[in-house]
């Protein structure tokens, strides 16, 4: 995307007021959607995104610039912008660039734009026809096909020259259910770090009778109760919990600042003894993998908490720098719009040895969150909050009718200790994180845990 | 400006599309954020990019390119092309040459482009500076940050539609984390303008500190059903994360809840409900829309009776009237319907006198998880929240976090009062305080 002689030009003129280090992002990018809604095909979008950041270290400060022209006077331009931007003493030099060698985990078997659209759209009408068969309540379905294929290069001052090619594929199904007074609805939106195969091993019949199912299991639902009681939360998109509320606070980001609750305590004990939580970035084609991060390290496989112990934190190079704690090949950022920051990947809580029912059977009343929506929280104090989506309540042990419109609240700190079971059926959902270095792919997971206490705002 | 572009794709795609549209937006960005007196980040953001929405047997198609240059230009085109021939919603849609508005909007200040990097780097230095000193409960803080933005956006079309506008603002935000007796709480406070002379670094440090500590000391709230109090800027959040029930976009897909009810009661008599492309010194005024139709000034609910829905000119022909302005879309996204500056119009009273009409009122100054706990669809809403608890219009106690419930559309029509302290948020949705009868609290 540009020669070496350009890059190290371009890396010599950023480190020339006296930076420690420079970096060179390059992306070309091709992004397709296609949009599905009322039975039609409504939208084809599709284009390329390109352009090229370059970033600087002055101590502890990143300066970052963009550019949409990758031409050698106008990345000489931007290099020159950044490198003003601060003043430092380091006579650092460009090293010799050595490709970064690395095994690709990640086989791509049908690029995206190999298939023919017309394909897509039967994929996507399969879908919509199971959806709307499920119930005369379906007064509507939506189905976006997202494809993004991404080609990136990373060069720094340290010599690094780093190439990779990153295929997505994600298809995303709402069903809308309603009794002519209200509408309720449900969602799926699985996705992968592959090309078209990844559509071809989903099941688009089962797909969208789910999304249906959710839906009109939610429009027939009383509220759900407000007050504390035990939650047993279910696999899969139930991570989010985890994700939220102690994930983003495991991020160097935060700890850096002291604005986690959990900075300060490597090795201490943060969680329940029977939690143990993964940010895995290796695991063959999931939706949060990579075979390299934005700043050119290879992935690793990083235990967070392990029997409850503080093992380690997401740590990306400028967080390294701040923390003094190695990095885990967490650094990544949605394009070259973004400086990277230490994100998570694919992260869960490790299956445990009960099952679900037996999480269940401990309840006498209680919410069974069969699948979580979206959630936030405030990284500095810790308090979470989250949708359920599909939600039923637990009378004397056992699944009871469902209920609607309950959020989840609580502290990550406290909820963590107070997680006093795992079942054993671990499972991972996709989900787009957004955080300081933009939206990224990332895999929420865990096996079923039971939450002894939690607060729970319904309706009634 | 991108004259020799624009005649390039006009060229290239006429004999293959009925008509076209081309979108140019860029401009340059920059942000910096300070921790501890050190320079955080610091971004510096030049952004090009071209969009085309091309028209072929009454269907639409769309790509864009941010590599600008004659192959790519080209390319994109036929990716259009073959973009349009997928779909299968063949819609009427017309492209013309809208005319201009009479009186043009002030978007641009020529002076804040006068403002100096460094002047911008000490103002967010002062910000921090400012929340440090203000209170002994500070730990730290999390977030001071300054940015300033200029865009630049053309549009033209194949009927002879050529506009421009040029927008600059420069913005800043501050939030505080404060603790006492192990209860933390975070507060924040921001600026958008288009003159930096009336930011106050000192007024935003001290104001994020004041609202966080403010809430120091909470206790637990007992569940039931109270009158609710949301501040300005709560209510603010909560309109813009529901103004797409408004949308005629969503009403033809069947997501609104306002489906069948024009010309109908949707809120309160007190509650009008304003879209104005044209309010001066606003952050989403500007002189046309994304279609290039000249911006407006729409009431859509008057005295809680609704009367219309935002349109562009395909949504507006489906239903037979004009579009209200409110087309929406960038270079990667396709046609849309979106708001400008959108407001609950202001009342009278003070908000000590709403806070004054129940036994019981509690006050909402912030409000978690607007994207997860909110369905724009149903209009239900179960929201994480922090606040105060009033009894007899005096201050009670603050309270822990505690869960809002409610709907929507229930609300609008419960809202008993609106105070007159009217401000917009950094979205552009302005609201002043209003009081809303009654909602679950959950501790």
């Amino acid at each position: 995307m540009i020669t070496k002689q350009v890059a190290e030009r371009v890396l010599d003129k950023a480190l020339s007021n006296g930076a420690e280090f420079a970096e060179i992002f390059v992306e070309n990018t091709y992004n397709s959607l296609i949009s599905f809604n009322d039975n039609k095909t409504k939208q084809c979008l599709a284009g390329n995104d390109f352009g090229a950041g370059i970033r600087v270290f002055y101590g502890h400060t990143a300066i970052y610039g963009f550019t949409n022209d990758v031409s050698e006077a106008t990345l000489l331009k931007v290099a020159a912008a950044v490198s003003k931007a601060a003043k430092g003493k380091s006579k650092v030099k460009v090293q010799d660039f050595t490709k970064l060698e690395f095994e690709n985990k990640h086989e791509i078997k049908i690029p995206n734009n190999t298939v023919a659209k017309s394909d897509k759209i039967d994929f996507i009408k399969r879908i919509n026809k199971a959806a709307r068969d499920y119930n005369d309540q379906i007064v509507q379905v939506h189905i976006s096909l997202t494809e993004k294929m991404q080609d990136v290069l990373i060069v720094n001052s340290e010599g690094l020259w780093a190439e990779d090619s990153r295929n997505y594929s994600r298809v995303y199904a709402s069903s809308l259910a309603s009794n002519g007074k209200e509408i309720q609805t449900g969602t799926e939106g699985p996705g992968g770090f592959a090309g078209y195969e990844f559509f071809q091993n989903i099941d688009p019949e089962e797909l969208g009778s789910k999304t249906a199912k959710i839906a009109v299991t939610m429009l027939n639902a009383d509220y759900a109760p407000s007050g504390k009681f035990p939650v047993v939360i279910d696999n899969g998109f139930g991570g989010v919990i985890f994700h939220e509320a102690c994930g983003h606070a495991l991020e160097t980001t935060s700890v850096a600042k002291n604005a986690s609750v959990f900075a300060g305590k490597m090795g201490e004990k943060i969680a329940n003894s029977v939690v143990t939580a993964i940010d895995d970035g290796t695991i063959p084609n999931q939706w949060g993998s990579e075979n390299i991060d934005d700043e050119g390290m290879p992935t690793q496989k990083t235990v967070l908490i392990e029997n409850g112990i503080l093992k380690s934190y997401i740590v990306d190079k400028m967080g390294s720098l701040k923390t003094g704690y190695k990095r885990t090949g967490s650094g990544r950022r949605q394009s070259y719009r973004f400086a990277p920051a230490s994100r998570m990947r694919n992260t869960y809580i490790a299956p445990g040895k009960h099952k679900l029912k037996d999480l269940i059977a401990d309840v006498d009343y209680g919410i069974y969150a069969a699948k979580m929506g979206g959630g936030s929280v405030m990284p500095g104090t810790g308090n979470f909050n989250f949708a359920v989506s599909e939600g039923y309540l637990i009378r004397n042990g056992k699944i009871a009718e469902p209920v609607r419109g309950a959020t989840l609240i609580g502290n990550g700190a406290e909820a963590l200790l107070k997680i006093s079971k795992v079942a054993d059926n671990l499972a991972m959902a996709q989900g787009m994180c957004g955080s300081v270095s933009g939206s990224v792919p990332t895999n929420v997971g865990q096996a079923a845990i039971l939450i002894d206490e939690i607060v729970v705002g319904g309706r009634k | 400006m991108y004259e020799q572009e624009f005649k390039l794709i006009f060229d290239y795609a006429k004999d293959k599309v009925d008509d076209i549209e081309i979108l140019y937006s860029g401009g340059n960005a920059f942000t910096v954020s300070i921790n501890q007196q050190e320079i955080e980040g610091f971004n510096h953001a030049n952004s090009a990019g071209i969009g085309v929405r091309v028209l072929k047997d009454g269907k639409q198609g769309y790509s864009y390119s941010e590599k600008i240059e004659a192959q790519a230009l080209k390319n994109m085109v036929d990716e259009a092309v073959e973009n349009a021939e997928a779909s299968e919603d063949v819609e009427d849609v017309e492209m013309a040459n809208y005319p201009e508005v009479e009186n043009k909007p002030d978007v641009y200040s020529e002076k804040l482009e006068q403002v100096s990097v460094e002047d911008k780097v000490q103002f967010a230095k002062d910000m921090e500076k400012y929340a440090l000193k203000a209170d002994e409960r500070i730990m730290n803080v999390p977030n001071a940050v300054m940015g300033s933005v200029k865009s630049f956006v053309k549009i033209a079309n194949s009927k002879g539609l050529n506009k421009e506008d040029m927008q600059n603002q420069a913005y800043c935000f501050v939030s505080a984390l404060v603790s006492a007796n192990d209860d933390k709480r975070m507060g924040m406070d921001y600026h958008i303008g288009r003159d930096f002379s009336q930011f106050d670094a000192q007024k935003l440090g001290q104001t994020a500190v004041k609202k966080a500590t403010d809430l120091l000391g909470g206790v637990e709230a007992k569940s039931g059903e109270y009158a609710v109090l949301f501040s300005n800027d709560m209510m603010c959040s909560l309109l813009e994360t529901f103004s797409g029930v408004f949308s005629a976009k969503a009403v033809h897909e069947g997501r609104s809840l306002l489906k069948g009810k024009l010309d109908k009661k949707i809120a309160a008599e007190n509650v009008n409900i304003i879209d104005d492309g044209l309010y001066p010194g606003g952050f989403a005024t500007t002189a046309f829309d994304s279609e290039g139709y000249p911006a407006q000034t729409t009431k859509l609910v008057d005295k809680g009776i609704l009367k219309t829905y935002f349109h562009n000119t395909i949504t507006a022909k489906k239903d037979g009237v004009k579009s209200t302005g409110n087309a929406a879309r960038g270079i990667k996204s396709s046609l849309t319907v979106a708001p400008t500056n959108f407001y609950l119009e202001a009342g009278k009273m003070k908000e000590k006198e709403l806070l004054a009409k129940h036994d019981k009122v509690i006050k909402i100054v912030s409000l978690q998880g607007l994207h997860s706990g909110a369905n724009p669809v149903s209009g239900d809403f179960s929201l994480s929240a922090e606040g105060f608890l009033y009894e007899n219009g005096k201050l009670k106690t603050s309270l822990k976090q505690f869960t809002v419930s409610g709907n929507f559309l229930q609300m609008l029509s419960d809202i008993e009062a609106i105070a007159d302290n009217f401000q917009f948020n950094t979205s552009s949705v302005g609201s002043a305080s209003a009081l809303v009868k009654k909602l679950a609290i959950s501790g």
